[in-house]
């Protein structure tokens, strides 16, 4: 079961209420406790002065006798039923007593000064008592009076307390919930807007709600997730389109090829010139499947990728000599420079190298040299593939690593990779945490994989 | 020998069954998983070429019944490649597998080697027509002569030999002489052939490194 209500402002309610009846119940405990405390004082005051005009009665009168036959001195007393006094000398006997309740006589301590105390008999009962000497006669004069008067009072007062604060804390929830009611407008106004946005209008933003911080905060990070999703969206259906497009080039040469065939009886030769065509078309698109579910797998989050202590030297080695003809036949030197070891996948890094150095090889100028080189700094490995040739143009550098991106459109050479391989080249270099970079001027052009340290 | 080959795609069935027979096999066909066990129920085969994704039974429990009391070699074919799908047909018995498209020369590679029985000969000297190759002493005669090569081009020829008469595709040719085991889109290989036969064949009348168009590269004394 579910304590803990769903709505916020339910909520917001219900932590309005328990702070407003906090807040009221010390406000009442307090207020109460410094009133029982003003009514004690002032009981014993009166008592007290009463003790003082008894005493003073006494000094005045000739003797008790003469005081006894005046009740009309304190008469005030009687009739008063929870006011009590006593006059007893040593001997115990009760010289004058007001005691409509007829309350046992307390036995007290000997008190040479006026003395308050409570009366240990059962009843609520406050005293207050003094030891006199008059002539030779030792008297204790006792003035009393009952509680429970008082605690009715205060039992009547505490009822009212918490009435008062059982409704406070109703009416704090009922206030607090449409308050909150309120309060969370801007909420459901964020949320109808943010309902409306959906495939075909990914272009909406939600409002900035300027006058309410939180919510600005809230919807300024949901249109940035926003304008991330609508370019990460336009990316893919640009995909998709170029896909397609990819995908109808080989196809078209293929059916176009075969039907002009078709259309009259040819030699055995010229029908299988036009398989051997048709294969390497297929072979193209065998390829552009493969590199696509390569790049669909590597670009998965849990895509796992097999680290091991590679060899940088051996590792550049090993595709000088792949790529050694190739090179020579392009009159261009392969010099490795790589040195140090990286923990990564190597037959990925490979991979990245052999784009990296495919795509140089066939950029560089002939007679030039193509230098593969490693440093480390700043937690990073650096491995650079470094070549002579016409610069690539500042606009095209921030593409280069899209899918079927091409500098030249009207290019499809027959050994293209297909505009993938540094597609291919940056989603390993994101599996490994790291990133590719290129630069390119009249100096050379020069693709950097930079590997941090720390994902090793 | 006889293959069976299991595939409920008629135009694959036709060129496999047709290829197969051209190598010298005789091939029965089943297009779909029910026929297939009725087949290998009624009849001995030598290797078993079994689709994945099949109607009715589909391939891997087909592959199970065979395994419950044959040991016939099985190469299965899957269009998916994902790690998993490798993983159970291997462990359900398989013996090889590709992936589709693969390329006709690597399916008739994969099959004379499951065809060889027994644990690969270790060949240490190659003889074909005038061309030698001693693996020990890395040493490669034409005619007598001695031919200096690289160590790649000395792979390259050692792979070629070894697979006599065999069509290489240019994917395994890389994955086994560079280690390259991504098809990549380079002219690597045909670059490293040019060169071999700049040296093995050029100079000389027979030529024994033939380019089979589209597929790949073979190494055979042609008359």
């Amino acid at each position: 079961m579910r304590l803990w209500p769903r709505a916020l402002s339910v909520r917001l309610a219900v932590m309005f209420a328990l702070v407003s009846t906090l807040l009221l119940g010390l406000i009442g405990f307090s207020l109460y406790q410094s009133l029982q405390r003003e009514i004690a004082w002032r009981d014993d005051q009166a008592l007290l002065g009463r003790l003082e005009r008894m005493h003073a009665l006494l000094d005045d009168s000739q003797s008790i006798e003469a005081l006894r036959s005046r009740p009309q001195l304190y008469e005030n007393m009687l009739g008063n039923r929870d006011s009590l006094l006593w006059i007893i000398d040593d001997a115990g006997q009760r010289l004058i007593e007001i005691n409509p309740t007829l309350m046992p006589l307390p036995v007290l301590p000997a008190a040479e000064r006026a003395t308050l105390g409570d009366s240990p008999s059962s009843e609520p009962l406050r005293l207050a008592w003094l030891d006199v000497t008059r002539g030779d006669r030792r008297l204790t004069l006792i003035a009393g009076k009952l509680l429970s008067e008082r605690e009715q009072m205060l039992a009547a007062y505490r009822l009212k307390l918490w009435l008062a604060l059982s409704v406070g804390a109703f009416l704090a929830f009922g206030f607090g919930w449409l308050v909150s009611l309120r309060g969370l407008q801007p909420v459901r106004q964020l949320a109808m807007r943010a309902a409306a946005i959906d495939v075909q209008h990914l272009h909406l933003r939600l409002d900035e709600f300027k006058d309410v911080s939180e919510l600005q905060a809230l919807s300024k990070a949901l249109n940035l997730m926003l304008a991330r999703l609508e370019d990460g969206f336009a990316q893919l259906s640009r995909f998709s389109e170029d896909l397609a497009h990819e995908m109808r080039t080989p196809l078209s040469n293929l059916i176009g090829h075969a039907q002009q065939t078709l259309a009259r009886p040819r030699s055995v030769d010229e029908y299988q010139n036009l398989l051997v065509s048709n294969l390497e078309e297929y072979d193209r698109l065998a390829r552009m499947i493969d590199s696509m579910l390569f790049l669909a797998r590597t670009e998965q989050a849990d895509a796992s990728i097999n680290r091991q202590l590679v060899d940088l030297h051996e590792l550049v080695e090993q595709l000088c000599e792949y790529f050694d003809g190739t090179a020579q036949e392009c009159a261009i030197e392969l010099i490795n420079k790589g040195s140090g070891t990286l923990v990564a996948d190597p037959q990925l890094v490979r991979r990245a190298l052999a784009n990296l150095l495919a795509n140089a090889l066939r950029y560089g100028i002939p007679g030039s040299a193509v230098t593969i080189s490693s440093s480390l700094y700043d937690g990073v490995v650096e491995i650079s593939v470094h070549n002579l040739g016409e610069p690539i143009a500042a606009e095209h550098l921030p593409r280069l690593f899209e899918r079927f991106y091409r500098c030249d459109p009207s290019r499809n050479q027959p050994d293209d990779s297909g505009g993938l391989g540094l597609a291919i080249v940056r989603s390993i270099m994101h599996a490994h945490g790291g990133q590719v970079r290129v630069t390119s001027t009249q100096a050379g052009t020069s693709f950097s994989l930079l590997f941090p340290l720390d994902s090793a | 020998m006889r293959i069976l080959v299991v595939e409920d795609e008629v135009k694959t069935a036709d060129y496999l069954s047709k290829g197969l027979g051209e190598s010298g096999y005789r091939v029965d066909v089943a297009l779909n998983g029910l026929d297939g066990q009725h087949l290998v129920q009624e009849h001995e085969f030598d290797l078993i070429i079994l689709d994945v994704m099949l109607p009715g039974l589909d391939g891997w429990q087909l592959l199970q019944i065979i395994r419950r009391k044959l040991q016939t070699p099985v190469l299965f074919l899957t269009a998916r490649d994902a790690v998993e799908d490798r993983v159970k047909g291997l462990e359900l018995g398989a013996d090889d597998y590709l992936v589709k498209p693969f390329s006709y020369a690597e399916l008739l590679a994969r099959v004379r080697t499951l065809l060889r029985r027994g644990p690969p000969r270790e060949v240490e000297q190659f003889q074909v027509a005038d061309l030698h190759l001693d693996l020990l002493r890395r040493k490669v005669t034409r005619n007598g002569e001695r031919v200096t090569l690289t160590n790649k081009e000395f792979s390259l020829l050692h792979l070629l030999l070894s697979r006599e008469g065999e069509v290489l595709s240019r994917t395994l040719i890389a994955s086994h002489v560079w280690q390259m085991n991504f098809d990549s889109d380079t002219n690597v290989v045909d670059v490293a052939i040019r060169r071999l036969r700049a040296k093995v064949d050029d100079p000389y009348q027979l030529k024994l490194i033939h380019t089979v168009r589209g597929m790949g590269y073979m190494l055979e004394a042609q008359s």
